[in-house]
């Protein structure tokens, strides 16, 4: 007998968003990345097939975190995966395009000058012909000292300027309307928080196909419970048609996943924790994995390896 | 609409200076401008008053009764502070704020209501919390507060339960639900209990600009499933014009028809449709956003008028 899979019929959908510009789109960008455009839930292939092409609903892409200084506070096991590209952000965009990621993240930091952001900022894009997000060191005056100057100095490349919080959000929402550039928003795993920041970054005249929404997440283990149920409760918001819910979401497991001890630490530990490195690369890739199937659309990743059984997971996921 | 004047409160700066200065006059003078604004009974909460109990509130209770004739609603969660207002209280009926499914309360309470004659506010929730669920709400009242009214003889027109308003921002799941308690509850029991709410913490964390519209809303709807009495703000004026058109049906002006018909819908079991609000309109345009949010309908944003 044959049984019909009953479908959802949603009256509103998630918006497509394009990262990066060509050449004749006014950037230097080889590639450019859509994200969005589900118009259910995720992974429902019978009611909406998410796609590997360039058609809408389009699936979810990694970037892979890079920072313009050696960062001392990572795990050596990181260290030990990019070796010395760690030590020059374009050659490390370089090995990260190559680990397969579609987009890089570069993290300034606060020892940059606004004169080292740019310069970073433009080496790395030379480096790669990958879309670019560009983060500041996540101190309000700092992020905005670095970022009105690459902003400025990047016009037309559609970059993602970030992170958008409630308490520091305008300058850069301002420069990155000024020049082209998309925002990522974040709010600290809070429907009503992240809707808020969402009104307000519109209300200053953002277009809408340039907000990229940061629910913020925890690590598997360490609160990803609540980062999936407030994505989960987005998607639906957005689905039933609110539109100050309709962003792509980027997440972040990479940076929450490396700071668990699971993955921090590689002595003292319980035996039966087994070996560090395939401990840690597992809690980054099952981290962003249920990131992924609660509807994130780019899950920023910070080692190779992950990078490559994410990448499968995806593709399982639209196959199956 | 019994109104349960809610201003002595000691979350209020003013309340709370004038409490440390023993200000017989400004509490005097806050009970009876509730009283002429309308309100039938004035709730007291000055907190537990772990140390002054003894003294401050039956000083609270002679002051106020110095002035105003209704009932006073003795709101603290300290027994021995309620039983000393209880023991100074000369006018009308009071009314203890309050007891809930909680073992201790539920046993001690009920018995001061019993042994002065007072009506007693029964809120649904338990040990664990406050269930999401309308139908969990009136379980309780059900098997646990109307029992124990029973058990300690106490009459059932002197029981008043309160399903519990949560706040919109954070707690928008409970909205809906508390709108179906309020209607249920009225059928749960024979006679019927009492119900009340406390209006103004569907608007707690909201920015108060928008707090008096998510009130009278609100109120709009409770109304419409036949809400009766709460404990809210007597000197809103918006609330009181809505309040005031809903229960004599008066459709006389285009703000009245809007919050009849949103009683209406709620009395119906509907929901309030787009259409029956005139969106070009900026205020019933708001009224429209606000009935979304309080139906859970559309995430609450603190902006959520600008959405």
């Amino acid at each position: 007998m044959p049984i019909e899979i009953p479908k959802d019929k949603w009256p509103g959908s998630i918006k497509s968003i394009t990262i990066g510009a060509t050449s004749a789109e006014g950037g230097t960008r080889a590639k450019i990345i859509t994200i969005g455009g589900g118009t259910t839930m995720p992974y429902l292939q019978f009611d909406a097939p998410v796609l590997s092409g360039d058609e809408a609903p389009n699936k979810p892409v990694i970037a892979i975190e890079i920072k313009s200084h050696k960062p001392e506070d990572w795990s050596p096991l990181l260290a030990e995966v990019w070796g010395e590209a760690m030590s020059d952000p374009a050659e490390w965009a370089k090995k990260a395009e190559e680990a397969g990621a579609d987009l890089i993240v570069l993290a300034l930091t606060v020892d940059d000058s606004a004169e080292d952001a740019v310069r970073v900022v433009k080496s790395v894009l030379s480096a790669t012909g990958l879309p670019l997000i560009v983060w500041g060191p996540g101190q309000a005056e700092k992020d905005n000292e670095l970022l009105v100057p690459v902003s400025e100095a990047t016009k037309g490349e559609k970059l993602v300027l970030g992170i958008c919080e409630d308490k520091n959000y305008r300058t850069i929402v301002a420069t990155a309307m000024a020049n082209g550039h998309l925002v990522q928003a974040r709010a600290p795993m809070d429907v009503n928080l992240s809707k808020q920041l969402n009104i307000l970054i519109s209300d200053m005249g953002m277009p809408k196909d340039r907000i990229l929404m940061d629910p913020t997440t925890g690590a598997l283990g360490y609160g990803i419970e609540y980062g999936y149920s407030v994505m989960e409760r987005l998607r639906l918001a957005a689905l039933q048609g609110d539109a100050m819910t309709q962003f792509p979401m980027i997440v972040t497991p990479g940076f929450e996943a490396w700071k668990t001890k699971e993955s921090k630490v590689g002595e003292g530990v319980p035996e039966a924790w087994g070996d560090w490195t395939a401990r840690a690369i597992n809690w980054e890739t099952i981290t962003a994995t249920a990131l992924v199937e609660s509807g994130a659309d780019i899950v920023v990743l910070r080692h190779p390896e992950s990078v490559k059984r994410v990448k499968g997971a995806i593709e399982e996921l639209i196959t199956a | 609409m019994y109104i349960i004047g809610e201003n002595i409160h000691i979350i209020s700066e003013k309340v709370k200076e004038a409490l440390a200065a023993r200000d017989r006059e400004f509490f005097m003078d806050l009970a009876v401008r509730q009283v002429e604004a309308g309100a039938k009974a004035i709730d007291i909460n000055l907190g537990p008053r772990k140390k002054d109990w003894a003294e401050v509130f039956p000083w609270i209770v002679e002051t106020v009764e110095t002035v105003v004739d209704v009932p006073l609603s003795i709101d603290t969660t300290n027994v021995d502070g309620m039983e000393a207002a209880l023991k100074t209280i000369k006018k009308a009926q009071p009314i203890l704020n309050s007891t809930s499914a909680e073992p201790e309360r539920l046993e001690k309470i009920p018995l001061l209501a019993k042994k002065y004659n007072a009506r007693v506010i029964a809120l649904t929730m338990k040990t664990e919390g406050i269930p999401v669920e309308a139908d969990a709400r009136v379980n309780i009242a059900v098997e646990s507060l109307i029992p124990r009214m029973m058990e300690v003889d106490l009459p059932m027109e002197n029981l008043i339960i309160d399903p519990l308003v949560l706040t919109v921002s954070g707690c928008q799941q409970y909205c809906p639900h508390l709108i179906e308690a309020v209607r249920t509850l009225q059928y749960a029991w024979d006679p019927a209990p009492n119900i009340s709410v406390g209006l103004s913490n569907v608007s707690n964390a909201v920015p108060n600009e928008n707090r008096p519209l998510i009130n009278r809303v609100y109120c709009a709807m409770l109304m419409g499933v036949g809400l009766q009495m709460m404990i809210a703000n007597p000197f809103d004026e918006n609330q009181n014009d809505v309040i005031h058109w809903v229960e004599t049906k008066d459709t006389s002006n285009p703000l009245a028809c809007v919050y009849n018909k949103i009683a209406d819908r709620t009395a119906a079991g509907e929901e309030p449709q787009m259409e029956d609000f005139n969106l070009s309109d900026p205020e019933q345009s708001a009224i429209w956003k606000t009935t979304q949010i309080l139906l859970n309908k559309v995430i609450y944003a603190d902006a959520y008028l600008m959405n």
